[in-house]
């Protein structure tokens, strides 16, 4: 009986696991790097400080989104304005290819 | 005048137009904004730099940044003029006192904070007295 019921949960297992991996190819969400931990951000975020913003913005040139750059949302908001003025000044590119 | 406002204003000079012509474009934006009641916080020429990406077919420029402080008024003549400028290839203005008066509130409420932090760990054994006076009383 034992042996059995062990044979059955462990062909289940199999199963599972070879489910799991088709899916994972299909169906999981692209992996992103994981959440930067502990990005300071200044009081005050200046618009022509290029170095710093550009720690925001990846090589496409496109803003950082939250879920990466792991900073609160109103800091965000304040990054991503300090960007496009920037952007408006040539100081950041808007497209880089 | 009533309010007094703090504006950055940036433009980008074509490239062409020597230094001599931007220092004296710049002593003629100072003028311009004196005379109308403004004052000029600072002026920083930034300087021959490389454009983000092209303006007019223009890959570089000369930066210049002023710091204005005035009603505003000054600003939209400064703008209108700015505008039929040749040589000006694109200017911006942003209004920075507000910002900068909610950054200091953050940065001394953070204080504050610490402040308060470290009287209350220093503080403990003024607790521990205060807290030893009491308990006489209660037998």
């Amino acid at each position: 009986m034992e042996r059995n019921t062990k044979s059955i949960d462990e062909s289940i297992v199999v199963k599972e696991i070879d489910l799991g991996d088709e899916q994972k190819t299909e169906r999981m969400p692209r992996r992103y790097q994981r959440r930067r931990q502990g990005q300071f951000v200044p009081d005050y975020i200046d618009w022509k400080d290029v170095d710093f913003l550009k720690r925001f913005v990846p090589e496409r040139a496109k803003i950082m989104p939250r879920r990466i750059s792991g900073i609160s949302a109103k800091d965000q908001r304040r990054i991503a304005r300090a960007i496009k003025r920037a952007r408006t000044m040539a100081l950041l590119p808007f497209v880089t290819d | 005048m009533a309010v007094k406002r703090t504006y950055e204003v940036m433009y980008i000079g074509t490239p062409e137009t020597s230094d001599d012509d931007i220092t004296k474009l710049n002593e003629a934006i100072e003028k311009m904004i004196t005379d109308d009641g403004g004052s000029i916080v600072k002026t920083e020429a930034m300087g021959r730099r490389k454009l983000a990406y092209p303006i007019n077919k223009k890959t570089e420029g000369h930066y210049t940044l002023f710091e204005i402080e005035g009603s505003g008024q000054e600003i939209a003549e400064l703008e209108r003029r700015m505008r039929v400028n040749d040589t000006i290839m694109r200017y911006m203005t942003v209004r920075v006192d507000e910002e900068r008066k909610t950054a200091e509130k953050h940065r001394s409420k953070r204080e504050d904070r610490q402040n308060k932090r470290k009287s209350f760990a220093g503080g403990n054994e003024s607790r521990e007295t205060t807290a030893g006076d009491n308990a006489p009383e209660n037998q």
